[in-house]
């Protein structure tokens, strides 16, 4: 119904949208740019462009309902009108912190010819240290907090690389 | 019938011997603290599992994934009690009366339900996975191009309408899982679509890592946004299910297992919708629905039978139609593929052995969780206890290996990367998630469907709309879509309230 609130506003609806359709628009300019492979005798039909040529193009459909949806809504209850959200967040910083940290350990630490374990000691100790730093200090135990990090990453490497090569001979990054 | 019988007793004897009951208590154990840990879903824990166990032989392994699978949707239910905190989605609605009775100082009896629930709800869905199993298997193999075609795209629109708030946003979150699958070489002319150049983009994406990242890497970004809370849990009475618990709901679990179990056959929708399906049910139906969401055992029995009951349900379609019912399922149907099983209408003729094998795998799985339902108290709530900043690195570290371990490439983690993002920005803006992996099952499925189809039709879409099952199922599309669409629903809304 036009005037019920739900927890994304009309504004980020439409904002969606608008990336659908201009999504699904620009799928089906390259699915239509595709070989036929006519010199293979494809036809109409059987030319790879043709499938996902029409998801392309019900998903761009979808995308101006949604935007005509978000309109005709935000006439009724305004732009930004949204669902209360009481969850109580993490400051951006945090979550920006840990997003970097996650990233950092899965295209810089492994794989690129750091030991697996090494690498992993390193990701998980950083992790727990930065986020219980604040805590740590607070209860003037920041020297704990190193050696409890240390012993969380080594630990972790060391559990996961038995189990996952020596138990279950499965070879890691 | 007998044959089935003697079938299903040598299935459970092959299981009987220690390597297969050690893995059945060690597996069992897995799921069961996986799904108490809030941050680490089944499907994440079953698609670790499934990287774990890739170079086991495939009954062992995938005697592992379904102890894993079962343990984890029941273990759900011990954080929902204790912390009100869903362990796993499909615990959500546990949050309601299980922490209530918690804070009455009655977690112990609310566990005890959760475990009789969670038992009594897998074994009837249990029955009817031995029951329907061989015979939609044979109504699978009237099966053809276009019926697989329809049936796909119900999957999708169902698993739209029926996760999340919005049907529109699961629609378009579906369809974006269906454009990731045909990114890569297509099947009729090994032609690239979408891979601009990259060899590993022109092998498509792999399951098992977008489901990690979407499911797994999302929850994580999702858990880190949130502040961490101090965990306290209260002291608790015995956690032994009561009989008299059993006795006085019978009604209650016989109908939640029901629709727990149907829910399970539908294509994609998964545990939590069978969980507050189970519970709504159960609400209309109490004579004091006023109790619902303070305390009411019946709601709790309800939601447990129900979420555990779609367990064997969402089994049902992957055997015989080679469809998943839920996300955790879509992950054992790849395993099933890696380990060389073909589920899908063939699977009476070319392994009928096989279905008789997995209901024995559930039975085990069924006498795992009651064993750890009554012993694992205590280590759970020391595992509960672990803070956010430590586990949620290490459940990375898996995400990671999960990702690299089934091809050994790294662009496999990659995905994982790319598909948590793209998880976590659905999930910000309120989009369903499980459209998106269904969509990436099925979309090969219904792709192939939709091109077989016009080649033996030559063109023509009349056989799409015309046969007599595909007829049934675009119907029933019509009808799923249509009764969502506003005016329908107006109108609607003034008949019910007239």
């Amino acid at each position: 119904m036009a005037n019920e609130i739900y927890p994304s506003s009309p504004r980020r609806d439409l904002q969606g949208g608008i990336v659908w359709v201009l999504f699904g628009s620009l799928v089906v300019v390259l699915s239509w740019q595709m070989d036929r492979m006519t010199s293979q005798g494809a036809t109409a039909h059987t030319a790879p462009g043709l499938w996902p040529g029409l998801v392309g193009l019900v998903l761009a459909l979808l995308g101006g309902v949604l935007v005509l949806r978000s309109w005709r809504r935000a006439q009724q209850i305004g732009w930004d009108a949204t669902v209360p959200d009481d969850t109580d967040y993490a400051p951006t910083s945090s979550f920006a912190l840990a997003a970097a940290l996650f990233f950092v350990y899965a295209l810089l630490l492994v794989g690129r010819g750091l030991p697996f374990w090494l690498g992993t000691t390193i990701f998980v100790s950083a992790f727990v240290f930065l986020f219980q730093h604040a805590r740590r200090r607070a209860e003037d135990a920041v020297a704990r907090g190193v050696i409890v990090a240390l012993a969380c990453g080594g630990l972790t490497a060391l559990v996961v690389t038995l189990v996952f090569e020596q138990l279950f001979y499965v070879r890691l990054p | 019938m007998f044959d089935g019988l003697i079938a299903f007793g040598h299935s459970i004897w092959s299981f009987c011997d220690p390597l297969s009951l050690g893995l059945i208590l060690l597996s069992s154990l897995v799921g069961v603290i996986i799904g108490a840990l809030p941050g680490l879903t089944a499907t994440m824990g079953v698609a670790l599992m499934t990287t774990l166990t890739i170079k086991m032989p495939s009954n062992q392994a995938l005697l592992v994934l379904i102890c894993t699978y079962v343990g984890a949707i029941y273990g759900g239910s011990r954080s929902a009690i204790l912390l009100n905190i869903p362990g796993t989605p499909a615990s959500a609605a546990s949050c309601l009366d299980g922490h209530q009775l918690a804070k009455q100082g009655l977690a112990g009896r609310a566990m005890g339900i959760a475990t009789s629930g969670s038992v009594l709800g897998t074994l009837i869905g249990m029955f009817f996975l031995a029951l329907f199993t061989p015979i939609l298997g044979n109504l699978a193999l009237k099966f053809g191009a276009y019926e697989f075609f329809w049936l796909a795209l119900f999957g999708v629109i169902i698993a739209g309408t029926l996760t999340g708030d919005d049907p529109l946003k699961g629609w378009i979150a579906g369809l974006v899982g269906i454009f990731s699958a045909a990114i890569g070489q297509e099947g009729i002319y090994a032609y690239d679509r979408f891979s601009f150049g990259s060899r590993d983009l022109a092998g498509g994406f792999q399951l098992v890592p977008a489901l990690v990242g979407a499911f797994g890497f999302a929850e994580l970004l999702m858990a880190v946004r949130e502040k961490a809370v101090p965990v306290k849990i209260n002291p608790f009475d015995s956690v032994i299910p009561k009989l008299k618990d059993v006795t006085q709901y019978w009604r209650t679990i016989v109908r939640s297992g029901l629709i727990g179990t149907f829910i399970g056959i539908l294509p994609g929708v998964g545990e939590d919708v069978a969980a507050w399906s189970s519970y709504a049910a159960a609400k209309r139906a109490s004579k004091e629905p006023e109790k619902f969401g303070k305390g009411s055992i019946d709601g709790l029995m309800a939601a447990e039978t129900g979420d555990n009951a779609c367990v064997p349900g969402a089994i049902i379609p992957v055997l015989t139609l080679g469809i998943p019912g839920s996300a955790p399922a879509a992950v054992l149907m790849a395993a099933m593929l890696i380990h060389g099983v073909r589920p899908g209408p063939m699977i009476m003729i070319e392994a009928p052995t096989f279905v008789y094998d997995v209901v024995a795998m559930m039975m085990f799985a069924t006498i795992g969780i009651l064993i750890y339902g009554l012993t694992l108290t205590n280590v759970l709530i020391k595992v509960l206890m672990v803070p956010k900043p430590i586990i949620l690195p290490i459940i990375f570290v898996l995400c990671v290996v999960g990702s690299y371990a089934i091809s050994q490439r790294l662009f496999d983690v990659y995905v994982m990367l790319g598909f948590g993002v793209l998880g976590y920005l659905l999930r910000r803006l309120q989009y369903p998630v499980a459209p998106l992996v269904l969509g990436m099952v099925l979309g090969d499925l219904m792709e192939k469907g939709f091109r077989r189809g016009l080649v033996l039709s030559d063109g023509s879409l009349e056989p799409f709309f015309t046969r007599p099952i595909s007829a049934v199922l675009w119907i029933t599309i019509v009808l799923v879509v249509a009764v969502k669409l506003p005016g329908v629903r107006n109108l609607l809304a003034r008949r019910r309230a007239k």
